[in-house]
């Protein structure tokens, strides 16, 4: 059973020409995902440990994994000798009535949260406003696309897409509406002044504080949370009320595997040794206790997760969020992350959506958003097999034949043809003809309106030119000049070099009559020149 | 046993089909460094097009054929080939054949229903294909004394490691390593010593690991972005450009059908060279301006 996701809004190709005509967007994006990557390898650079201890943290986190359901349970029960309560919530609809009961019991009206992926996969923040909560984010990121009313558009850096300009405009609208001061200028502590000033406020005035979780310790029940803002500890411990949200991958076996795994998120997705703020949380202020709210919950969100559990996927589980395959990946680089139209975006929500929300919940992402250069493979502190799982999220698609009838049938024809000698030529021969309404000065270059070429000729040339091809391929060539009549593939002398001085080239030996060659595996294959696989 | 050392040509479908002068360049270089080169004519293509897109049956179908016509080069004798370096003309390609062929073939044998006996014998010559193949530019590389082009051997062509007294000192190029070249066969330095004995200096591009943005089928299916990122690449480009690079060089044809294809849509007729035509050039002497011209322009019986 799939989970379930907020459905992707508009068409890819919509999302896609948005993301590509807005060269503001591109400039920023750029820009982060750069500074990112860079910081990274200088962290990288200047630890000699970095290596050996990534790849413990990964051993830790692939071992928690594969424990997961004993681990969740172990931490259920010290969650609950600490007196807060836990849930497990199947999906987004179990998450928001849990909350909306809590909130219903205090008596609560405004919220405050902290950075969470898990309540945006949850759709939480829309939920609880549809039941009249005042709801704040208050991470500076996640405060500026809520006034923007946009989704994040990064797993670490949600406003990555957004100038500093641009941040004003929306802090100055803000400041209109809230009858507040707006920022002086757009220098970043001028913004930032603003938004603390604005969200001081909230965290005054909030019922309940709401924030996900980077980890979860099982054999003391903490909830573990990494902030650079500080905002995560006001948000769990001002208001009366904490609630988590944490997905049940989060879950960690012993503190010794925390001390490994804690530092990994920062030193690749930001290039720090650790995030400026760590905190640990278990269970809601007891007696002797000065802070800390009343009443602590923590919903343990599956939302298809556990489904992954033994699977070829199970890895994908491991994501500690880091970003660094967003910062890395070319498609991210050039469209952000807008345009996948799934709040996990960049290679792992190209992989995590489709797992998540079901096969066929925004299948252009597997399909279409990834070039398979790999560099994801190589960022990811966890070696999550990314690029692999893309391409098996591609077989599981075709074998649903999730793609359009044409497309199925132009590849299976093509590769159905070039499994033999024969069908190949007989390509040849058909592109030569059927290249030739397009064939301008030798080249293939603009497609005429009149005469659009059909389906992946088409696409390259909607954007490049190619050339044509060749009136005598490398076959033919090789067969001219090299090619024996006695049937052999052919070794060149080493006597001409020159091509047309070989005295040979006159012997054509066209390919495929060779006589029939015994197979490795025992049975005689007829001659290459049976065209059987040629329909 | 020849005298000579022997090695197969893979040439690849798309030199195959719409740059064969970079097949033929690679056969003269090859056979001026004392080789004896044999092209096994049943090859077609390595399926990765197909692999990538997800169609692993018809890519496995491809993978088969491939693994047949590189065993048949002596007919009736596999283990005579079974020491032939087999040359790819692309990194692409030969990451494909040594790192994702083996599994492949056995899976898709399983697949179809095969006995795991069956499955683990493509398995095995899908491997021993995988340890013979080699991208020319690594196999040069690997073996500086191979850099160099033999004239004792037979040819007639001057070589570049003996400058002229007009000699100005290497030509600079832009050197672009395609991604699977980078990161599956972890080659993440230009051919140095190969681009050195052919007189030409690699330089490569800021941001010289993004891709981009052919990735086979990717290209066809998402022009725009795909092109976007081509985009990308050619602004990285303008920095080699202007320190004089003479052409842009790769191991990759796809990158170069690309990135080429591109330049040419915007009327930049900037000369874009597979590697074993730079080396072709330099062994006859002509990597100049005007001979780099000419070949990247060469429709060598072409359109
Ligand atoms: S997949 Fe890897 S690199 Fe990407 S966010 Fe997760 S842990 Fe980080």
């Amino acid at each position: 059973m799939p989970g379930v996701l907020p459905p992707p809004g508009t068409p890819w190709k919509a999302r896609l020409a948005h993301a590509l005509a807005d060269t503001t967007l591109q400039g920023a994006i750029s820009r982060s995902t750069h500074n990112l990557a860079a910081q990274r390898d200088a962290a990288y650079a200047g630890y000699a440990r970095g290596g050996e201890l990534r790849d413990a943290a990964r051993a830790a986190k692939r071992a928690s994994v594969a424990r997961l359901d004993e681990l969740l349970a172990e931490c259920t029960r010290n969650v609950e000798a600490h007196g807060g309560y836990v849930v497990r919530a199947a999906g987004p609809d179990e998450v928001a009535r849990y909350v909306l009961d809590v909130a219903r019991r205090r008596g609560a009206r405004r919220v405050v949260k902290s950075k969470s992926m898990a309540t945006e996969e949850v759709e939480l923040n829309a939920r609880l406003e549809a039941a009249g909560l005042h709801v704040r984010e208050t991470d500076l990121g996640e405060y500026i696309i809520q006034l923007a009313h946009e989704r994040p558009s990064h797993i670490i850096v949600p406003a990555a897409h957004k100038t500093r300009g641009q941040i004003r405009e929306i802090f100055d609208r803000e400041a209109r509406s809230a009858a507040a001061a707006p920022p002086a200028d757009d220098s970043t502590p001028a913004l930032t002044a603003f938004a603390r000033r604005q969200l001081r406020e909230a965290f005054l005035a909030a019922d309940i504080g709401i924030s996900g979780g980077n980890y979860l310790v099982a054999e003391t029940g903490t909830l573990v949370l990494i902030t650079n803002e500080g905002n995560g500890r006001m948000s769990t411990s001002l208001p009366p009320v904490h609630i988590a949200v944490v997905g049940v991958d989060k879950v960690l076996a012993t503190w010794e595997d925390l001390g490994l795994v804690l530092q990994q998120a920062p030193l690749s997705g930001t290039g720090q040794r650790l995030t400026t703020y760590v905190s640990l949380i278990s269970g809601p202020r007891r007696e002797e206790e000065l802070d800390g709210p009343e009443e602590f919950h923590l919903i343990l969100l599956d939302n298809a997760r556990r489904e992954l559990l033994g699977s070829e996927f199970e890895d994908v589980l491991t994501c500690i969020r880091c970003g660094a395959c967003l910062n890395v990946c070319p498609v991210f680089r050039t469209i952000g992350g807008h345009a996948y139209g799934s709040i996990y975006s960049g290679p792992i929500g190209v992989v995590l959506t489709p797992l998540l929300g079901g096969i066929e919940h925004a299948p252009e992402l597997p399909k279409s958003a990834c070039s398979l250069c790999y560099a994801c493979r190589d960022a990811c502190p966890m070696t999550i097999d990314l690029p692999h799982h893309i391409l098996s999220l591609r077989v599981m698609q075709v074998r649903r034949q999730i793609e359009p009838a044409s497309q199925r049938f132009t590849v299976a024809l093509w590769s159905h043809l070039w499994a033999s000698p024969g069908g190949y030529r007989r390509t040849v021969r058909l592109a030569r003809l059927g290249q030739r309404a397009y064939l301008r000065k030798g080249r293939l270059g603009p497609v005429p309106r009149y005469l659009p070429a059909p389906g992946l000729l088409g696409g390259w040339l909607a954007t490049r030119d190619a050339p044509p091809v060749a009136r005598e391929t490398f076959h033919e060539w090789w067969g001219r000049h090299r090619g024996r009549s006695d049937g052999s593939t052919g070794r060149s002398t080493l006597a001409p070099a020159v091509p047309g001085t070989d005295p040979s080239a006159l012997a054509q030996a066209p390919a495929g009559e060779r006589p029939a060659a015994p197979a490795a595996d025992g049975a005689t294959r007829a001659p290459e020149r049976t065209e059987r696989n040629v329909p | 046993m020849p005298q000579t050392p022997r090695v197969q040509l893979f040439v690849t479908c798309m030199v195959d089909l719409f740059r064969p002068r970079v097949g033929i360049a690679a056969v003269r270089l090859l056979e001026r460094r004392g080789l004896a080169v044999e092209f096994p004519m049943a090859q077609t293509c390595c399926g990765q097009f197909a692999f990538n897109a997800g169609h692993h049956k018809e890519a496995a179908a491809m993978g088969r054929q491939l693994v047949r016509a590189f065993e048949q080069a002596t007919p009736g004798d596999a283990a005579a080939v079974a020491d032939v370096p087999v040359i790819a003309l692309s990194g692409s390609c030969a990451a494909m054949v040594s790192h994702e062929l083996p599994d492949l073939l056995e899976r898709d044998a399983l697949d179809r229903g095969a006995a795991r006996a069956t499955a683990q014998r493509w398995r095995r010559r899908a491997e021993s294909l995988a340890r013979r193949v080699v991208e020319l530019s690594v196999w040069l590389e690997r073996d500086v004394a191979r850099v160099n082009s033999n004239p004792a051997e037979g040819s007639t062509a001057p070589t570049a490691t003996q400058p002229g007294p007009d000699t100005v000192g290497p030509v600079p190029v832009a050197w672009h390593t395609g991604c699977h070249m980078r990161r599956l066969l972890q080659v993440t330095e230009p051919p140095i010593h190969v681009l050195e004995a052919a007189g030409a200096a690699g330089h490569e591009l800021p941001d010289a690991d993004q891709c981009c943005g052919f990735g086979g089928t990717f290209a066809l299916s998402e022009p725009e972005l795909s092109a976007a990122m081509a985009d990308t690449k050619l602004q990285a480009l303008a920095t080699p450009r202007a320190d004089g690079a003479a052409c842009l060089v790769s191991a990759d044809l796809g990158c170069l059908l690309q990135l080429g294809g591109r330049l040419q849509r915007a009327g930049d007729t900037y000369p874009v060279l597979h590697v074993a035509e730079l080396v072709d050039l330099a062994d006859q002497g002509e990597l100049t301006p005007l001979g780099i011209a000419r070949a990247a322009e060469a429709r060598g019986g072409e359109g």
